[in-house]
């Protein structure tokens, strides 16, 4: 249904997204993961005909959309990062002017913005002004008016940022039943790795302004299939043990974390007793051992070297 | 356009404090100052010496008073010097006769235009009472009035480079200069809602939308436009109505030259617009240029006045000259519409440019 291909952006001589090539098929959830500044926004502002490409193509159904963005205007509604509404008036106010602005009127309008309200649980809190809204509820009417021309792609670019726990988690669900029962295209920028997990069928990893890795969620665990990751909790940092270990030929990579260290090694190497004689030697008191399964955070370390929140 | 536009006012009328502080300082810059004026002040105490009659006395004042420029008021000596002994009143006048003293406890600079008032009115009043003497019996005053219909000779005064002699009237000084030098901040704040959309993404919204681009724009500066020409129209037709401010009788003239100026001032606020990203930098921006643009564009004071040639040469690519000068030429000068016609179409010259500039960049920016 939509997609881009090597899509290239040069600021003032400098590359923000370099060949970056991605499809959406109609009714997926795909999820856009990078650390901040990997070039998530600038992808979406040129998928979405907010920005320019410097090279490359979008595509909506095989036509580019490049010179002739109207089409994608009309399909798409994008829920960017910032609080995109006015503060001084009410939700209601807010929905019933980006209604507007797509044709919208009469009872028609009216039905729009109801079910917009409903869709982010606002209705009874309509009439309310948007900047005594609390920061889950203003992001909240974002996404509602995203959502009042009844878009068949809806991109957000981290619709959670800076929000508590429970709006967040009504967000996510938000999300889910606009992509599952909706039958929603959704492409889900963040930077928090347990919500693309929760959300996406396939996952883009961006690093640097590039495309570094992509596939399902399975697929991209499985190029880490060859590795199982250990986590050692400590009761203090042991810089010495620490050290040690990192020489050890066998552990893969080793990182230390608040509560301890985290190890990536061969699947079946027999490096844990190792790891408990050099822990005898350096007087070491280890609280817990847990051998994980590899999740995205891992891949992602794995192909960048750093952590996503880095 | 038509959804941009309410939006406006729809957002105005939540936050009006910003907008409206504008129109009322206007109003009460331009009331306090206008009591300068010589015609608005208090009565200038005045005595008669042992000369004059008290019936004499009285015709003297009452003569005076004719003109309409000062009021004066006849008091016992002692009451007067001791007024301007004790500093309730600058100066007094006292009355001789055939002459005049300005009694004054300390130098005041107004005297000039009150000594400037008396010698014109003695002359005159003299001139008549010698013509009576010679001719008795005949009014000379009457048949002096009815001559001055329409007089044998016209003396037209002109000056070397070819203007009209400056004249200054302190009331529309004051009242056009305020006037455009607050109207310049209503229509840059206004004006600054692009920036803050820019900003805050609702700006990518519209863009997004079925709107077109040019719509936003159009929608944004129809605002500013509106608010701008009703806050200087307001505040004329209150003072014209309600103060009894000398304005002319061509009003349609000056709301012509409002609208002008008002394009012209939405054109500059576009292009400073363009200029800046953050609505804080425009916050510190619009205060130095409409207070730089007041003052070099004889806003605060006439540029007749100003002597450099530099600041004269800077006065000219600024709107606010052109407009004080239609204002004046309308109000004070009278002058026909051909004399209009320069800076009105140099105040629309400077919109295009302005705007079309403004815009360019603006969009440049984007990409």
């Amino acid at each position: 249904m939509l997609e881009t291909e090597e899509l290239k952006k040069v600021f003032k001589g400098k590359t923000a997204v370099e060949g970056a090539s991605l499809y959406l098929d109609k009714g997926e959830s795909v999820g856009l993961l990078g650390p901040n500044g990997a070039g998530k926004s600038t992808t979406i502002s040129m998928i979405s005909t907010l920005l320019k490409p410097t090279s490359g193509d979008v595509r909506l159904n095989g036509k580019s959309v490049i010179k002739n963005p109207s089409e994608m205007r009309r399909v798409l509604g994008v829920v960017p990062q910032e609080i995109a509404l006015y503060g001084e008036l009410t939700a209601y106010e807010n929905l019933k002017f980006f209604g507007r602005i797509y044709g919208l009127s009469g009872k028609a309008l009216e039905t729009a913005i109801q079910r917009s309200l409903e869709l982010v649980g606002l209705m009874e809190r309509q009439k309310e002004i948007v900047k005594t809204y609390s920061g889950g509820m203003k992001r909240r009417v974002n996404i509602a008016a995203a959502m009042m021309h009844e878009p068949e792609v809806i991109i957000m670019d981290e619709p959670t940022v800076g929000i508590d726990p429970q709006s967040r988690s009504h967000i996510l669900e938000m999300v889910r039943q606009l992509n599952q029962e909706k039958g929603l295209t959704v492409l889900y920028t963040s930077h928090y790795m347990e919500e693309v997990e929760r959300l996406c069928d396939r996952v883009y990893i961006m690093d640097h302004g590039k495309i570094i890795a992509s596939g399902t969620k399975e697929e991209l665990k499985s190029i880490l299939s060859s590795e199982e990751t250990v986590w050692i909790e400590l009761d203090r940092p042991y810089p010495e043990f620490f050290k040690e270990l990192q020489s050890f030929e066998m552990i893969k990579q080793a990182t230390e974390t608040e509560k301890g260290i985290k190890l990536i090694l061969p699947k079946g190497s027999r490096v844990l007793g190792k790891v408990f004689q050099a822990s005898e030697r350096h007087q070491v008191q280890i609280i817990n051992v847990n051998v994980q399964t590899p999740s995205l955070e891992d891949v992602f370390l794995h192909l960048t070297g750093r952590k996503l929140r880095d | 356009m038509k959804s941009v536009f309410l939006l406006q006012w729809q957002r105005f009328r939540r936050a009006p404090v910003m907008m409206l502080s504008f129109l009322v300082m206007t109003i009460i810059f331009v009331a306090l100052l206008a009591g300068n004026n010589p015609a608005e002040r208090s009565a200038i105490l005045t005595y008669a010496d042992a000369s004059l009659s008290a019936p004499e006395a009285e015709d003297w004042v009452a003569s005076l008073n004719e003109a309409g420029e000062f009021k004066f008021q006849l008091m016992d000596e002692n009451e007067v010097r001791e007024a301007v002994a004790a500093g309730d009143a600058p100066l007094a006048l006292r009355l001789m006769e055939g002459n005049y003293r300005i009694v004054l406890a300390a130098d005041d600079m107004s005297r000039f235009v009150l000594e400037a008032f008396l010698n014109r009115k003695y002359r005159e009043e003299l001139r008549f009472q010698q013509v009576e003497q010679q001719t008795a019996g005949s009014d000379i005053r009457t048949e002096v009035a009815a001559l001055m219909e329409e007089p044998p000779l016209q003396i037209v005064t002109a000056t070397l480079d070819g203007k009209e002699e400056f004249r200054y009237d302190n009331q529309l000084q004051l009242l056009f200069g305020m006037t455009l030098f607050f109207s310049v901040y209503t229509i840059m704040f206004s004006l600054m809602k692009i920036v803050e959309e820019k900003k805050y993404g609702t700006w990518d919204r519209l863009i997004l939308s079925p709107v077109g681009k040019w719509e936003i724009y159009l929608g944004h500066l129809a605002y500013s436009f509106t608010i701008g020409y009703f806050q200087i129209v307001l505040i004329f037709v209150l003072f014209k109505y309600v103060f009894n401010f000398d304005v002319g009788d061509r009003f349609g003239a000056i709301l012509l030259i409002i609208a002008c100026y008002t394009f012209a001032i939405v054109a500059l606020s576009m292009l400073v617009m363009s200029l800046v990203s953050r609505p804080q930098q425009l916050q510190a921006v619009v205060p130095i240029i409409a207070t730089g643009m007041a003052m070099i564009g004889g806003a605060f004071w006439p540029i007749e006045l100003v002597n450099s040639n530099m600041l004269l040469a800077i006065s000219k690519i600024l709107p606010i000259t052109y407009g004080l000068d239609a204002l004046k030429g309308v109000a004070i000068y009278d002058r026909s519409w051909q004399e209009l016609s320069e800076p009105i179409s140099i105040l629309l010259l400077y919109g295009v440019v302005c705007m079309g500039i403004g815009i360019n960049l603006m969009e440049r920016r984007n990409y």
